[in-house]
């Protein structure tokens, strides 16, 4: 790697060099982050996602002011209409519906961020070995990645939740049991193309070895498209979540969930139809919100692909 | 002296670009004679593909803001779009510089090439693939029955470059212009598709404006050459005038610049200095007076207009104008 | 040239299916020891029925005993028995399968039919005000959830329209049980569930068209068409969406797993008498040998969905036919 005073001895002008991973690296970095700053939309989003899992967080301290328990049943308050009291009504169980909401955020959106979490870890590990190794390991890996991709995902999810106990944990784990296969293929295909680049030939040449390879070279450059994928890729995993959710599969009442909030609501659809919309508008702009956001730190990596 | 088939005359035509508006064509102006072959030569950027494509009216995004295109009597910048589809790939044709991704890789070489005559003969598809067979074989291709049921990515280079000539004179236009037909081919095959050409345009007295930036390929094939630079044309003459004796100093650097298998091993190469002008922002007076090795003051001041310095050619210099003589190192 | 290349994808396929069951029953392997041995007490069944169970379920045998009985019942069509009823998984798949692909065909053609138009007016008018209207609806459209979707229609069209006197849409099952199943009472129940379905996959579908497109148009062949004075209609919908269509046809290909699967959701919130909906059924029961029959049969749909796509995306593109 060509430092910057390297640069100056060899007296050409900086921008035209190439200097390997690490000065591109950062530069890259920075101007990637400045023209997200530029996108407002994007950054809205991104704003509003940070602000949701604030209020997630804060969930207690929201009680602790409220004084008023997400699983605090009172019969004699059920199906009560948006008002002062209950700022979005109450549930069929007489349970004040904001707060189930707030409360709810804490487990979708953690949920959705440890699945992230899994599915990146597993599928970058086998995407690099993949990509970087080739020959029999590649042929075997992407086999099972075909395979597991294959797998109508929430027939193996209805599956997998009546053969473990579903809690967060293992909601996440089975979720991303499908997710790391999209991902492995990903990191496959840009270590293949950064894996031509001549900096890797130059390092191996001086007798790196294998994982620091992969590690400290290979990874940064794979880091860009993972963000892309991990944030384009939270929405849909909301989605799913809160569908398993619902379908009673996932997380169980009485802990709420947007999803399950609305797993037996066909039953008072006739009278207190409101109490469908809010869960669902909830998990709506959210998902909106985190696709935009997506979709603006795809665009800062690579403006090229704007359409 | 024969009546021009095209008359370009004054013709310009802007980019509009967020940095600026690009003057791309900067008032062009030449003739056509049937049956003669033009070449219009230049480097990359001086507009001139974008002067065939104003011709075509296929210039956008650009726009054609200035001068006329006379066509038999029509000017072509002022027809209506339908009106413009009569004349294209009918009565004027244009072969563009990459067959691969000029011709479209889903149909068959065969009714690629029968199209024109099917939409504006209205003939059937029996009559349209008899007829493009024809022109594959007059073209060329052997076996051109079965080839023609091919499809572009079945063919080599070359016989792509002739399924386009072929899908150009289908209608026997009477202006076939070729923009860099043979850039993008081996060095092999370019002397063979420039004989296609040439052959061509005897059977089929099709006149021919042949664009390029190689000098070479227009002192083969060409009767008259125009010289383009930044949009303008600055000179332009028969060909043998133009090579023995240029009129502009751009036009004779670029000959000089050309390496000779006759010159000494230990000279230098003899490139022209300085770079091509931003067409956003173009030099005042005379576009190349920055780079000119003959200027004088009147250069950066006024600009020339292409006028006749002798019998049969003329130039837009300040210098060959006044009768000054281009002689250097 | 075509033979080779489906010789080749289906080979492929077949390696895929082979290890799709082996992560099937290695899954299946982790029930063997919950199975309840009050299934011999159920009355409804046999004691044949029982030791047929038994077998087919390999309780007490070693894993690859079992997968081989296993792998030649399901070559013989025997996708295993209802842990409940014995009954055949596979009589239970076929009786609801016609639903499902009632469903989601509906569903991909609505999809199709909304979506190419969409795409081709997106890019034409790109930049346009129009433009980014629909682009603002796609972005909008992938953040819906479908099961909630599907139960906000249920609400505006089946309970408010009839809460309100007005004609209003049925919200379950295929058709009516009382004077129902001809054509117009089979669409009313289809209309809802098909809607949900292919929402989604219009929003991705429509600017998948529509960036197609824009790139087609941009190429070199587009404008040599232009100069052989072919019309701008010809030029754009026989030259460019011949060519645009090509990679759409791969995507709705990629997609059909998604909607295989996708349908379970819309299937159970609609009470469509579906494979989906039969596999949630049976979840909520712990019948293992349902779930699984119908997993590894849907797994096969999609495999042989994708191997489809795969055939169509050869005939479609020449470069590859005679490639």
């Amino acid at each position: 790697m060509i430092g910057p005073s390297r640069v100056a001895e060899l007296d050409m002008p900086a921008a035209g060099i190439e200097t390997g991973a690490a000065r591109p690296a950062q530069s890259y970095w920075n101007e990637s982050w400045e023209r997200l700053r530029a996108n407002r939309v994007g950054m809205t989003a991104g704003i509003l996602i940070v602000v949701l899992a604030v209020i997630a967080l804060l969930a207690p301290v929201f009680t602790l002011v409220t004084h008023i328990e997400p699983q605090a049943i009172n019969l004699d308050e059920t199906f009560l209409a948006p008002g002062v009291k209950h700022l979005l009504g109450t549930d069929d169980l007489g349970r004040d519906s904001l707060t189930r909401l707030i409360w709810g955020a804490r487990v979708t959106l953690g949920v959705a961020f440890l699945t992230v979490a899994m599915s990146l870890t597993v599928g970058t590990a086998v995407g690099m070995l993949s990509g970087y190794y080739g020959g029999w390991i590649d042929d075997v890996l992407m086999r099972l990645v075909d395979m597991v991709l294959s797998i109508p995902a929430i027939f193996l999810f209805i599956l997998m939740s009546i053969l473990f106990r579903p809690n967060a944990f293992t909601l996440a784990a089975i979720v991303a049991s499908v997710g790391w296969g999209s991902v492995a293929r990903l990191v496959r295909g840009e270590v293949l193309s950064v894996k031509q680049r001549d900096f890797i030939l130059a390092t191996r040449s001086i007798g790196a070895r294998d994982t620091r390879l992969m590690l400290r070279h290979l990874l940064p450059n794979v880091l860009p498209v993972l963000i892309v994928a991990a944030s384009l890729g939270v929405g849909q995993i909301i989605l799913i979540e809160a569908a398993l959710d619902f379908l009673g599969l996932g997380i169980q009442p009485p802990t709420p969930s947007w999803g399950n909030m609305l797993t037996n609501s066909q039953s008072y659809f006739f009278h207190s139809g409101f109490l469908v919309a809010f869960p669902g508008i909830t998990i709506f702009v959210t998902v909106l919100a985190s696709n935009i956001f997506g979709n603006a730190i795809r665009d800062a990596f690579d403006p090229r692909l704007k359409s | 002296m024969t009546q021009p088939l095209l008359e370009v005359q004054d013709l310009h035509t802007v980019f509009r670009t967020k940095e600026g508006t690009v003057k791309a064509v900067d008032g062009v102006s030449f003739e056509l004679t049937p049956g003669e072959t033009l070449g219009i030569v230049g480097e990359s950027g001086c507009g001139k593909s974008v002067t065939a494509l104003s011709i075509m009216r296929l210039q956008r995004p650009g726009r054609i803001v200035g001068g006329k295109v006379m066509f038999k009597g029509q000017d072509l910048t002022r027809l209506t779009e339908p009106e413009m589809r009569e004349i294209r790939g009918k009565e004027i044709a244009m072969i563009f510089q990459d067959p691969m991704t000029s011709l479209n890789p889903v149909f068959d070489v065969g009714w690629q090439v029968g199209e024109p005559t099917r939409v504006h003969h209205g003939w059937d598809a029996k009559r349209a693939l008899a007829s493009a067979v024809n022109m594959l074989g007059r073209v060329g291709i052997p076996a051109a029955a079965s080839r023609a049921e091919d499809y572009p990515h079945q063919f080599s280079g070359g016989m792509r470059q002739r399924v386009m000539i072929a899908m150009g004179l289908t209608m026997t236009p009477q202006v076939l212009i070729a923009d860099e037909p043979t850039t993008a081919l081996d060095v092999t095959i370019q002397a063979q598709i420039l004989d296609l050409l040439r052959h061509v345009n005897r059977e089929f007295g099709t006149a021919t404006i042949l664009i390029t930036h190689n000098l070479g390929v227009v002192a083969g094939m060409c009767q008259r050459v125009i010289v383009m630079y930044a949009g303008r044309v600055v000179e332009s003459g028969p060909t043998t005038d133009v090579f023995a004796h240029p009129k502009h100093p751009y036009t004779w650097s670029l000959l000089r610049s050309i390496p000779r298998l006759d010159a000494e091993t230990h000279e230098p190469l003899r490139p022209i200095e300085g770079v091509p002008p931003n067409l956003i922002d173009l030099p005042s007076g005379c576009v190349f007076h920055p780079r000119c090795v003959f200027r004088i003051e009147r250069c950066a001041k006024d600009v020339p207009a292409l006028l006749q310095v002798n019998d049969t050619q003329h130039a837009a210099c300040w210098v060959t104008q006044a009768g000054g003589e281009l002689k250097g190192a | 040239m075509l033979a080779k290349y489906v010789a080749r994808r289906f080979l492929a396929s077949v390696v895929v299916v082979l290890g799709v069951t082996l992560i099937t029953l290695v899954l299946m392997d982790r029930t063997r020891g919950t199975y309840v041995p009050g299934i011999d007490l159920n009355p409804s069944l046999r004691p044949e029925d029982i030791e047929h169970l038994r077998a087919n379920l390999g309780l007490d045998r070693p894993f690859y005993v079992w997968y081989l009985t296993w792998m030649w019942a399901v070559l013989h069509g025997d996708f295993g028995h209802s842990m409940i009823d014995g009954s055949p998984v596979l009589s239970h798949i076929l009786d609801r399968l016609p639903n499902t692909l009632e469903l989601t065909a509906t569903a991909i053609v609505i999809g199709v039919l909304i979506a190419i138009p969409l795409g081709v007016v997106g890019a034409l008018r790109h930049g346009s005000k129009t433009d980014h209207g629909l682009t603002v609806l796609s972005v909008a459209g992938f953040a819906v959830p479908q099961f909630w979707m599907g139960l906000m229609l249920i609400l505006i069209f089946s309970v408010t329209l009839e809460q309100h006197g007005l004609p209003w849409l049925p919200s379950s099952g295929a058709f009516s049980a009382f004077n129902g199943g001809d054509l117009l009472d089979r669409l009313a129940h289809l209309i809802l569930p098909a809607t949900v379905l292919s929402f989604f996959y219009t929003s991705i579908w429509s600017r998948f068209v529509r960036s197609s497109m824009l790139e087609v148009l941009s190429q070199d062949y587009i404008r040599t068409a232009r100069a052989k004075g072919m019309s701008e209609r010809r030029v754009v919908y026989l030259h460019g969406l011949r060519n645009a269509l090509i990679p759409l046809i791969t995507l709705i290909g990629l997609e059909l797993p998604g909607l295989v699967s996708g349908g379970l959701v819309v299937e159970v919130v609609f009470g469509w008498p579906g494979i989906g909906k039969l596999a949630f059924e049976r979840a909520l029961q712990y019948d293992y040998t349902t779930v699984m029959g119908v997993t590894f049969f849907a797994t096969i749909l999609v495999i042989a969905g994708n191997l489809l796509a795969d055939l169509l995306y050869g005939v479609l593109d020449p470069r590859i036919r005679y490639g």
